[in-house]
């Protein structure tokens, strides 16, 4: 149902996920936010079964920041993550919790930018690219063909909005909304959205216009 | 009056005062002394073997100081039956942080980890408290080159150099006249063997009796090294030599001096 | 007690909700049922006791009152909340009456989808939960800390067979409020809202006509209608409707009708519609 696509470049990484929530057939919202901010230069996007990602969300975010309040400094990306993934893994023999995620950071004593993903099993991968749901399908080989790690920002906006597109192109399931959020050395950049245009009438439908958007599907 | 009041750790005195842990310390005080300096290239302790019969098999490379984990070392002084519970757990803590964050143990936290251990010791009924002081030197990247010192009841403190166990006031009373900021590592191994030498009970210093272990960083690498009792001998020898030297000058002065005034 | 037993007997468990080791159970903001209110068979793991019931290959499912159709909304004039009044235990309608709409205080209100006792139970302990917030912070609480303190105590208990789906509707410092919470673990704000087997129904009726911008006439109006709307086509939804506005003095109840004279009237006025077109 959901989906969720994190990027690697050079000094910045871009995160996105989409933005409904539902229930079997029902879409409850369309503009739920779907990223926890874990510290100034970390953050994730979650999906899954919608209680469990917001109480291990929460989880997460709360730990990191006790531990930043009892040391005095914040734990590097890498710490931040392996730690999550070992409560993820910790959960799965216990009460398992149906959390995917992709997290990204910028550590700023090493000056990397790195983006892991993860799944509820608790796999734990360090990726140039990542999506997780249904259009994962479409976005991973859309990534495969042109991300390149040099990419600047607009090129980046660029293959994204490419997935998104791809994703609401061919997916059955209707994810009309994205948002995204950039992370660099400034830290997490503010909340941007992408959203498909409701539908409205346009002029008179006629057999040529037909077999254009026919065209479109070949 | 003591009597009353120092049978429990648990237990004030009607002056505020918690005998067993005092106790403990005093313990301490009659250890084989440990000494640690903060250099600016690295990190050195310094301890004194108390065990030196010759029927001893060495088994052990080090008998006081001991690897806590690839950033961190530690040396102790007191019982050596209780540190080696705490160094077990200090060991394990830092494993456990590892298995977690798949990361070195930042050194401060673990030292704050064993402290707190220790202040249960004083607090919960019916229990001794541990008669260890324990000197920890570390790196880590937040704080880089570290020294720490614990004590019994659970308080620690970060230090640029110190001394506990026998003698330790000496100790640090010199150390505060010697030591400076940008001291580097090789004066630092000469001013602890300077200290020692003073602050030991036996007049002849040799590698039986002490053991050097340092801290630094190669390539973006702790390396912990424990001196081998050869340079341990050279050190030794270096500072007795300019003592000799000095000694000897001291002397010819004085003939000269004697000799200018009996002319 | 209820916190041993809940430690050894949780499928979920409880530590894992805790910071690391740094408070156990019983703290203030971790939610502990207590002594006695809400206590599980001992010496059985719950949620394997009761799957077997739960799923619909079972010879001996527990039958919960299902059938339902709710809806709030929020728009300038505060909130609009509605909901019908039967109950069913599969295709027999136990009542028509039931009072969907649970008051949890003055300025809260609950709507009942799922299990009826479940929706009651809770929403009577957050009604407990919110005046003890009220007394200890001297002010009240918000919708969404009292819908949040919902969704941790039903969360505590998820997979234990609880089944609720409920709208906490309120008026607080930031306005009009409208968590929906369900036993999932769910916990989302927005303005529309609807919950139940009825709510697709009331969904196509409300999207059509909802404006942020509608006079109080047109909002309960639209309320109203989209519950009828539901209830004509879902046979698990029926009975009367009953129809609250939250303002910024808390909430009233407006109406209460049966769904059959709601019936005849919008028959009368679609045929009056009709005429009048044939007129023009």
């Amino acid at each position: 149902m959901e989906c969720l696509i994190g990027m690697k470049f050079d000094g910045f990484s871009l995160i996105a996920h989409d933005n409904s929530a539902g229930r079997s057939v029902l879409v409850m919202k369309q503009n739920q936010d779907k990223i926890f901010h874990l510290g100034d230069h970390l953050a994730m996007v979650v999906c899954g079964d919608t209680g469990d990602t917001v109480y291990f969300g929460e989880f997460i975010q709360k730990n990191l920041a006790y531990y930043r309040i009892k040391n005095g400094y914040s734990l590097s990306p890498s710490a931040a993550v392996n730690y999550t993934r070992h409560e993820m893994a910790k959960r799965l023999r216990q009460a398992p919790n149906l959390v995917n995620l992709i997290m990204t950071g910028y550590d700023e004593s090493t000056k990397q930018t790195s983006l892991y993903f993860m799944d509820y099993l608790g796999t734990l991968a360090d990726v140039p690219f990542a999506a997780h749901g249904y259009g994962s399908y479409f976005a991973l080989s859309t990534l495969d063909r042109y991300h390149r790690s040099n990419m600047s920002k607009e090129e980046a906006e660029g293959l994204l909005l490419k997935c998104i597109l791809e994703v609401q192109k061919r997916l059955v399931i209707n994810l009309p909304s994205f948002s995204f959020y950039f992370v660099d050395e400034n830290g997490v950049s503010s909340k941007r959205t992408v959203k498909t245009e409701p539908a409205k009438v346009v002029g008179e439908s006629t057999g040529e216009q037909q077999s254009e958007e026919m065209d479109v599907f070949v | 009056m003591a009597r009353r009041y120092d049978t429990k750790t648990t237990i004030f005195s009607p002056e505020g005062r918690l005998y067993q842990v005092e106790y403990a310390m005093e313990a301490i005080g009659h250890a084989g002394t440990c000494l640690g300096i903060l250099a600016k290239d690295g990190v050195l302790l310094a301890a004194e073997r108390k065990n030196t019969n010759k029927l001893l098999d060495d088994v052990f490379l080090s008998e006081k100081i001991y690897r806590l984990h690839d950033n961190m070392a530690c040396s102790v002084a007191g019982i050596t039956s209780d540190a080696n519970v705490l160094t077990n757990y200090l060991r394990q803590t830092a494993q456990k942080y590892e298995l977690v964050y798949k990361e070195a143990m930042p050194c401060e936290q673990l030292v704050m980890q064993i402290c707190d251990l220790k202040q249960q010791y004083t607090q919960f009924g019916g229990l001794r408290p541990f008669g260890v002081s324990i000197l920890f030197m570390g790196w880590d990247p937040h704080y880089h080159y570290q020294l720490y010192q614990s004590d019994p009841s659970g308080n620690y403190g970060g230090w640029k150099a110190t001394c506990v166990g026998n003698n330790h006031q000496a100790a640090i009373s010199m150390l505060k006249q010697e030591y400076k900021d940008d001291i580097d590592l090789k004066d630092g191994l000469d001013l602890a063997v300077k200290v020692l030498h003073k602050t030991l009970d036996s007049t002849k210093l040799n590698s039986e009796k002490v053991e050097f272990a340092t801290l630094t960083r190669k390539d973006g690498r702790t390396v912990i090294e424990v001196l081998p009792s050869g340079e341990v001998d050279l050190l030794i020898k270096k500072y007795q030599d300019e003592v000799e030297a000095k000694k000897k000058e001291k002397e010819r002065q004085k003939a000269a001096e004697s000799q200018t005034k009996m002319e | 007690m209820a916190s041993v037993l809940a430690d050894k007997y949780c499928s979920k468990s409880l530590r894992g909700i805790l910071m690391d080791g740094e408070c156990g159970p019983g703290h203030e903001y971790n939610y502990q049922p207590l002594n006695n209110s809400f206590t599980v068979p001992p010496g059985i793991d719950p949620h394997h006791f009761v799957s077997p019931f739960m799923s619909d290959s079972s010879d001996c499912k527990i039958k919960f009152n299902h059938g339902t159709t709710t809806l709030a909304f929020k728009f300038q004039h505060g909130v609009i909340v509605a909901v019908d009044s039967r109950a069913t235990a599969g295709s027999y309608i136990a009542s028509q009456t039931v009072k969907k709409v649970i008051e949890i205080n003055p300025y809260l209100l609950g709507t009942m989808a799922g299990g009826a006792a479940d929706c009651a139970y809770w929403e009577r302990q957050l009604s407990f939960e919110c005046r003890i917030y009220e007394l200890r912070n001297k002010e009240r609480i918000s919708v969404a800390a009292a819908s949040k303190l919902l969704a941790n105590m039903v969360s505590y208990y998820k997979g234990y067979g609880l089944s609720m789906g409920t709208m906490i509707c309120g008026w607080d410092k930031k306005g009009p409020g409208i968590y929906y919470v369900d036993t999932d673990g769910n916990r989302f704000t927005n303005n529309i809202f609807s919950v139940g087997s009825g709510s697709t129904y009331a969904y196509g009726v409300i999207d059509s006509t909802y404006k942020w911008s509608m006079s109080i006439e047109e909002a309960r109006e639209l309320g109203k209608r989209a519950i009828y709307h539901a209830t004509y086509r879902d046979s698990y939804s029926g009975g009367v409707v009953n129809l609250y506005h939250v303002q910024e003095d808390g909430w009233t109840k407006v109406s209460q009708t049966d769904v059959k004279s709601l019936h005849y009237q919008y028959e009368e006025e679609k045929n009056k519609e009709i005429i009048n077109n044939e007129e023009l």
